[in-house]
């Protein structure tokens, strides 16, 4: 029997890579590496080497399943469509559809994300949006703001040309692992890299100066390094001239942030923090890479325009090696947001609460859609705790591990009166629902998946999905029609020409087009090579500049205190991916990590009389969770670690939010620690 | 049936490996290691054939024979003090390598020391110089 | 002539030890160690010159071929010999040894391919350049 490799897009982070499955007698028997992906030249992580052992796991959903007492039913599909169009159609009709949610999946494709949010807003609710909310929305609303679009503005092999390469809140050594080849490469031909992050990494491994900062004190670092660039005069006022907005402005908002009172606030020596300023603003191209360390806190927005304006001060955008990098989580996250899974944006990021966006969308769906915003994801559990949302349709979705206090969340989802979730493993979410949908994996369907570098890749589906299970497009458009709407699509690429009509930056990313590496969008028409580098002739805001937006720096929500004397932060680790529910169930994964730690400051454990290898108590404000002590030297004093891949973090992280992009401060929380005995 | 020189064997697996009919057998507590030869009456001689050290012999069937069972306790690790090997499999691979590759280029006398700690020892070798580099403070 | 490691390029990301493990049957060859709080490094088979695996083994199953520590798995009896005999612990045996075999059967070994970081090479004289470059720039700025 001959080997088939089909082409795949990886389903775990957002760097894009493919690589090849190659199916003999229709199962999927190995991966090939594909040297020639620009992004990853055939490389991949140990999550992408790792990724056919869950397609096979026994805990994979294979038919759909009605709550039955504490256990399950088994149903059939009509049924299963028949009980969700019933209760979701009930409850639109019952208490209106501001009291209905819709959750869609950024491990889903564009086309299905397209559906999803299409059936919601078509159904009247306004309520519908991804984990972006819980990752990347200070970007999506920071960045559209100050750049007018919101994604890596220069493409991942661009950071070879980079010479100097700022890294701040970001993990890419374990997240984004290929990254690293370029950044190697960039070094190799003299660059500086300079990495700030709380704690030490292996990506601080690689920089030359490191900044340990307190967590939360972004903003005081990103304006001292402004106010050293704009007091030695080291702007780039060509560039600031030509291209930008509120210059002034911003010079007087970061008078005072000398690097003395800067070092007060973050712990980094003022030296080192000149240093860093120097070398980003006289390099020739300079390139920003942030990710959750960035957007994860009340402050997240400003975070994210602080580092637009570092780009925009400097002339650091536009030109091979110069760029503002938001590192993506999910495969699809940027896809997601793109297709306006999103509670502000329609597909294209048209507002939602333009009326010009609500008259477009009606004439192309022949619906009356209503002005306004809906509800983000973290304010739908706000609203189901309060009663206010009623029922959820969640899809490829774990708020019960991945949203903060997870107590509160778990509550909140438990007192719904109807509760759906389409997904492949049974998570702590599906196991709170009142049906649960089985669902593709990304090998047993095919679409298209937005990276991070804004790559649109075609994944080819290379087996049939376990069971009865079921492509996420299939079970949307089935529910959409029994819920009475008119969902004709025989499959993703019909899917994809419609987004081609509406989503301008999609114009011309046709299915004919999408083999091999893709396209990078804005890509109006099917005749555009695409925009790899974007920005290189201004910024589609008004007039044609961007807007410098001087930020101030606010302490985050909540201080070390008597009773919690520790800031937890969290993150992530190479051989994990967020919620856990795929990587935990991958044995080479699992084993190489197989429970939640917590890295302590050795000083401080022994304070504690705490060792390493000891089972502590971890509790905040919200709740305690046991954890795995670790004693290292990569934590200050004061400070303590966890990752969020294992239920038990999020029951600790506080409920404060971004007030415009409303993410939750996953970065900063009180807590204490002791001996489990 | 098998005979068993003591005085021979080193406490390997290969027997047990080889046998096609699971006549010989071990056990591993975690400070010894015992092998047991049962009663056969194969025809085969793969056990005698495969055996490094020549300890064993084939003799008539005899249904009053023993049963023959070696236990040896397992060497510790210099260094970490885990039990990993019996001492004649130790002493054999001394027998099988030339005396300068008996200690490493530290003088470390490696045979005595467990696989997991010399991978340590590796990395450490392997990664000292630079992290001490790098953990030094640049004026 | 063995994979070599940069190891100012490692990122510990154990991507290397999930693809061996994975084109091996899940049985792999690397480790990858972690050294001080943020370095790392992966231990790979030496295919030393001389190769006291291919000492010890008295069935002929380890021998030296041009490039490599070969191993033939049909002369193999488990006897764990080889495991004791190197001095990296880099030779397994479980009922049947097993060790890096530079993925013979593939045009190039499976982590050096994976490897994100582009940390490894078969290449000795760009290892060496790089090694030698490192160290220089570490003398030349006193540490």
């Amino acid at each position: 029997m001959p080997q088939v490799l089909v082409p795949t897009v990886c389903p775990y982070c957002g760097a894009g890579c493919q690589f090849f499955i190659s199916v003999e007698k229709e199962r999927a028997t190995g991966i090939e590496y594909m040297p020639e992906h620009p992004a990853s030249e055939g490389s991949l992580c140990s999550k992408g080497n790792a990724a056919l052992e869950i397609l096979y796991h026994p805990d994979r959903l294979h038919h759909p399943l009605k709550r039955k007492g504490d256990g399950w039913a088994r149903i059939s599909w009509n049924d299963a469509l028949e009980l969700t169009a019933r209760g979701l159609g009930g409850a639109l009709k019952r208490f209106g559809p501001e009291c209905v949610g819709f959750l869609s999946s950024s491990k889903c494709t564009n086309e299905e994300n397209y559906l999803i949010e299409k059936m919601a807003r078509c159904l009247g609710s306004r309520n519908i949006d991804n984990c972006a909310r819980l990752c990347h929305s200070p970007s999506v609303v920071g960045l559209n703001r100050t750049l007018g679009a919101a994604g890596m503005t220069n493409p991942i092999s661009d950071i070879a040309n980079s010479k100097c390469i700022f890294i701040i809140g970001s993990n890419l050594a374990e997240n984004h692992a290929v990254l690293s080849r370029w950044i190697h490469r960039a070094r190799d031909s003299g660059a500086v890299v300079i990495v700030a992050d709380p704690r030490m990494t292996h990506t601080a491994w690689m920089a030359d100066i490191f900044l340990q900062l307190k967590p939360g004190t972004d903003v005081a670092l990103l304006c001292g390094m402004a106010h050293v660039i704009v007091k030695e005069g080291l702007v780039d006022s060509e560039y600031i001239g030509k291209w930008t907005r509120g210059y002034e402005r911003l010079v007087e908002s970061v008078l005072d942030y000398t690097p003395e009172k800067v070092s007060e606030i973050t712990g980094i020596p003022a030296g080192d923090i000149v240093r860093a300023a120097r070398a980003y603003a006289i390099s020739p191209a300079s390139s920003i890479l942030y990710s959750m360390g960035i957007t994860q806190h009340s402050t997240g927005t400003d975070n994210v325009q602080a580092i637009a304006n570092l780009a925009l001060i400097c002339g650091q955008l536009g030109r091979q090696g110069t760029g503002v990098m938001p590192l993506r989580g999910q495969n699809n996250v940027q896809g997601a947001c793109d297709m306006g899974a999103l509670a502000e944006f329609y597909p294209g990021y048209r507002r939602a609460d333009d009326p010009e966006t609500a008259k477009f969308f009606s004439c192309a769906w022949g619906v009356d859609l209503p002005v306004g915003r809906g509800l983000t994801a973290t304010e739908m559990v706000d609203a189901a705790a309060r009663g206010k949302i009623r029922a959820m349709y969640i899809v490829g979705e774990d708020p019960a591990n991945s949203d903060p206090s997870s107590s509160y969340t778990r509550d909140a989802l438990e007192g719904l009166d109807f509760l759906v979730v389409q997904d492949i493993f049974m998570t702590a979410t599906a196991q709170m629902a009142d049906l649960v949908l089985p669902a593709s994996a990304w090998a047993e369907k095919e679409g298209s998946y937005t990276s991070t570098e804004r790559r649109v890749q075609w994944s080819c589906k290379a087996i049939e999905p376990p069971g009865e299970a079921r492509s996420d497009l299939e079970i949307v458009c089935a529910l959409a029609n029994s819920l009475g709407l008119e969902f004709n699509y025989p499959d993703a690429a019909s899917v994809l020409s419609e987004i081609n009509q509406l989503v301008p930056q999609y114009g011309g990313i046709v299915r004919e087009r999408l083999n091999g590496a893709g396209l990078v969008w804005p890509c109006p028409n099917p005749d555009h090579p695409g925009t790899p580098i974007l920005h290189t002739q201004g910024f589609k805001l008004q007039d044609g500049r961007a807007a410098i937006v001087p930020v101030q720096y606010r302490p985050a929500a909540e201080e070390a205190s008597w009773e919690y004397p520790f800031i937890l932060t969290t993150g992530r680790v190479a051989v994990h991916h967020n919620a856990g529910s795929m990587t935990r169930r991958s044995p080479s994964l699992i084993e190489r990590e197989p429970e939640l730690f917590v890295e302590i400051n050795t000083q401080d454990a022994v304070k504690l009389r705490i060792a390493d290898g000891d089972e502590v108590r971890v509790t905040s404000p919200r709740g305690g969770t046991t954890a795995r002590a670790r004693l290292t030297g990569r934590v200050k004093r004061g400070v303590v670690f966890m990752p969020f891949h294992f239920p038990g973090t999020n029951m600790l992280t506080t409920e404060a939010t971004d007030p415009e992009a409303k993410i939750p401060e996953f970065k900063v929380s009180a807590c204490k620690i002791s001996r489990r005995d | 049936m098998i005979k068993v020189d003591v005085s021979k064997c080193l406490g390997c697996f290969s027997c047990t490996n080889v046998c096609p009919n699971q006549n010989i057998t071990r056990e591993e507590t975690p400070e010894t290691r015992s092998i047991h030869w049962k009663r056969c009456k194969e025809e085969c001689d793969l056990c005698v054939e495969f055996c490094p050290a020549k300890a064993l012999t084939l003799v008539p069937f005899d249904q009053a024979g023993e049963e023959p069972t070696i236990t040896f306790d397992l060497v510790a690790c210099k260094i970490c003090k885990a039990r990993y090997a019996t001492e004649p499999m130790l002493k054999r691979i001394e027998s099988s390598l030339p005396e300068k590759l008996q200690k490493d280029s530290t003088g470390l006398d490696w045979i005595w020391i467990c696989p997991v700690c010399r991978r340590n020892i590796e990395a450490e070798r392997a990664t000292k110089q630079m992290v001490l580099g790098r953990t030094r403070k640049s004026p | 002539m063995p994979v070599y490691v940069d190891i100012s390029r490692c990122i510990g990301c154990r991507s290397c030890e999930v693809a061996c493990k994975r084109v091996h049957g899940g049985k792999g060859h690397v480790n990858v160690h972690m050294a001080g709080d943020h370095a790392s490094v992966p231990i790979f088979c030496h295919h030393c010159e001389e190769a006291t695996c291919t000492m010890a083994c008295y069935t002929g199953a380890l021998y030296k071929d041009a490039e490599r520590t070969a191993f033939d798995v049909e002369k193999c009896t488990g006897c764990g010999l080889c495991q004791l005999a190197c001095p990296f612990g880099v030779v397994w045996s479980d009922k049947i040894a097993h060790k890096c075999d530079l993925c013979a059967g593939r045009e190039n070994p499976a982590c050096l391919v994976s490897c994100p970081a582009n940390a490894l090479s078969t290449d000795f004289e760009l290892a060496s350049r790089r090694a030698r470059a490192r160290a220089a720039m570490a003398v030349a700025r006193g540490r």
